[in-house]
């Protein structure tokens, strides 16, 4: 009985000692390199592999703070070494709770907390959904080159206390609803504004975003539903002149002179604004051209307890060195 | 911009005769270190009036292409290695070690096209000079311990060993190499971090695994790793010192090699 009193503890020890162990620092370091390269090229290599040496080294570094005396008389490593542990860990509820996604939001319409593309950790929980913004329109300005230049955004948005405010985003200002961030993208083009007048039911307004641009400066077409009865159409937006000139600087704006092609089946139909065709039953007008923005949204609680964390982790480090060093001249 | 590249190259000339000074003077006894700096100083003013005379012209500073990286690196690093020059006379042989790495850069940027490139929007922002500023602080660090680390490297191989014999014992410059570790490693974190704050700002998002970033954060990572095991072995001088050279290898693989390499949004691009 005695004897196995005392073997637990030793055991218990002994075990502590190896996991506080800094040669097992070293390996852990050492798995983690190729797990971070692995990251780099597999988007599906982004979890286990660096999770496993991650909490290999979270482990350790506990052990090592309850037994090594050179933390005990190094406060400032202490703080450090903490602030990083601590960074793992909120990487990893951050991990857990993220959202990030996009968006296209036609000029003057209001975003409704859909999005086109989500990914988000499994435990997210915010409230995109009562999320409210609209923006009114944007202007680009375009280097010769066509290389892209400052991006104005003029939002509309509803604060947490239910007023609307207004701001200008682009480049390096999102807009910050609660914990969500819109950032605007290189994603933005023309979006034609459709009314659709089916018989037995009320009109309603629709419409079609055409791919991005300039990028796609030689696809500006798309398809829209009908309803129910009468399927898809395709669409065009057709116009000649030059909106972003590679020769000179230009700024984005929506052509002059435009029309919008519609196909059905074999029929084809030339729409200018205020132009209406009716294709099986339904009646299609066009009431004009406005500009849409791709959004991306980014979610992360975490993000000023990171840089907060981050700035302690560095001032530590800086406090560590500082305290070893004075001690002796550089030039000694 | 003829006139800002003869100016260019006038302190390439600068930096290229302290070298040779500094090189002779280890291979030959004589010690010229008052020369060696006056012309580094030289260097650094001409090199100044260059940059400043391509900024106002262009209207940004040296970010963009492959010749202006090049170009600010081969002034930050002449800077930092300058001061340290200055207040660490004990370091000053190690001249003979970092002015042939710098000749490697200056070689590379005669070769560069000095064209211009575009200044994409994300790059208006404080956070700019800032990440800059703090990557080159770490690259000049590390570049001072390599250079150190390299005496004790040509000791161990028999070169210069009269020459560098009235320098401090291994251990002593293993020491000194240490503590510019330590000041890359506080820099490379503050570099990191700022990125990542830019990186928010910029592209909505702190991280996402481009090239850079993750190189950079292998170099941090190499850095704990030579930290710990200088802690966890006590290794000979001689091991430390191929440590600190495989640093500033990756170093600079990352910083002059990834960025012109991939296609990612640290680029710049669209
Ligand atoms: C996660 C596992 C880690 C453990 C268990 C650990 C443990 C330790 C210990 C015990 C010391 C003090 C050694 C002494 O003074 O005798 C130390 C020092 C240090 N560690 Fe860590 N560490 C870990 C990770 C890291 C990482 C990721 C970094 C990042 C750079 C780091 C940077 C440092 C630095 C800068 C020192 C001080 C070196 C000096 O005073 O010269 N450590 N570590």
């Amino acid at each position: 009985m005695r004897a196995r009193a005392s073997t637990w503890p030793a055991f218990f020890s002994w075990t502590l000692g190896a996991l506080a162990s800094l040669r097992l620092t070293l390996v852990l370091i050492v798995l983690l390199a190729p797990a971070v390269v692995l990251a780099l090229n597999f988007e599906e290599w982004r979890s286990w592999p660096l999770a496993i040496p991650l909490a290999g080294l979270a482990v350790n570094l506990l052990a090592a703070l309850a037994t090594r005396p050179a933390f005990r008389v190094q406060p400032a490593l202490v703080v450090f070494h903490l602030s990083l542990g601590a960074l793992l860990l909120l990487i990893a509820l951050g991990r857990l709770s993220y959202l990030r996604g996009t968006l296209e939001l036609t000029e003057g319409a209001l975003f409704d907390g859909d999005l086109t593309t989500v990914d988000a950790g499994p435990f997210h929980a915010g409230r995109l959904k009562e999320v409210r913004f609209a923006h009114d329109g944007f202007t680009i300005g375009y280097d010769p080159g066509l290389k892209r230049n400052t991006t104005r955004n003029p939002v509309r948005w509803l604060d947490e206390s239910g007023r609307w405010r207004k701001s200008v985003i682009g480049d390096h200002h999102p807009l910050v609803i609660g914990k969500y961030r819109f950032y605007t993208s290189h994603n933005k083009g023309f979006a034609a504004v459709l009314s659709v007048e089916s018989e037995g039911s009320l009109p309603r307004t629709t419409v079609v975003h055409f791919p991005s641009y300039p990028i796609n400066e030689f696809g500006q077409t798309n398809e829209l539903q009908l309803g129910d009865a009468g399927g898809n159409v395709w669409m065009l937006l057709d116009f000649d002149e030059v909106i972003l000139d590679p020769a000179r600087k230009s700024e984005f704006r929506l052509p002059t002179d435009y029309q919008l092609i519609v196909r059905d089946g074999d029929a084809r139909h030339e729409l200018s604004t205020g132009n209406a065709v009716s294709l099986k039953g339904v009646t299609l007008r066009f009431e004009g051209l406005r500009t849409w923005m791709g959004y991306n949204v980014f979610y992360d609680w975490t993000l000023p307890w990171l840089a907060a964390t981050s700035a302690l982790a560095v001032l530590s480090l800086g406090w560590h060195f500082v305290g070893k060093f004075r001690l002796k001249a550089w030039d000694n | 911009m003829e006139a800002e590249l003869q100016v260019l190259w006038a302190a390439i000339v600068a930096y290229v005769l302290s070298g040779v000074i500094a090189i002779f003077g280890v291979a030959l006894g004589r010690h010229r270190e008052r020369i060696v700096l006056g012309l580094i100083v030289l260097g650094l003013t001409l090199q100044t009036v260059s940059l400043g005379m391509r900024w106002s012209r262009i209207g940004h500073g040296p970010f963009i292409t492959l010749f202006e990286i090049l170009n600010s690196n081969v002034w930050s690093l002449m800077l930092v290695f300058a001061i340290a020059y200055w207040r660490i006379p004990k370091l000053r042989p190690s001249a003979a070690v970092v002015m042939p790495v710098m000749f490697v850069l200056m070689g590379w940027l005669m070769l560069a096209h000095p064209g211009e490139g575009h200044f994409p929007p994300t790059y208006r922002t404080p956070w700019l000079y800032i990440h800059i500023g703090m990557a080159k602080v770490f690259l000049g660090a590390t570049l001072v311990a390599l250079g150190i680390a390299g005496i004790v490297l040509l000791r161990r191989f028999g070169v210069g060993i009269r020459r560098f014999a009235n320098l401090p014992d291994d251990s002593r410059l293993d020491e000194l190499a240490y503590r510019f570790m330590a000041l890359a490693l506080v820099f490379d974190t503050l570099m990191l971090i700022t990125g990542a704050i830019w990186a928010q700002d910029a592209w909505g998002r702190y991280w996402a695994w481009d090239p850079l970033e993750t190189w950079s954060f292998i170099t941090w990572l190499l850095l704990a790793f030579a930290i710990h095991m200088r802690l966890t072995f006590r290794p000979h001088p001689v091991r430390n010192a191929w440590m600190i050279v495989a640093v500033f290898v990756l170093a600079f693989l990352t910083f002059f090699g990834v960025p012109f390499v991939s296609e990612s949004a640290h680029k710049g691009a669209v």
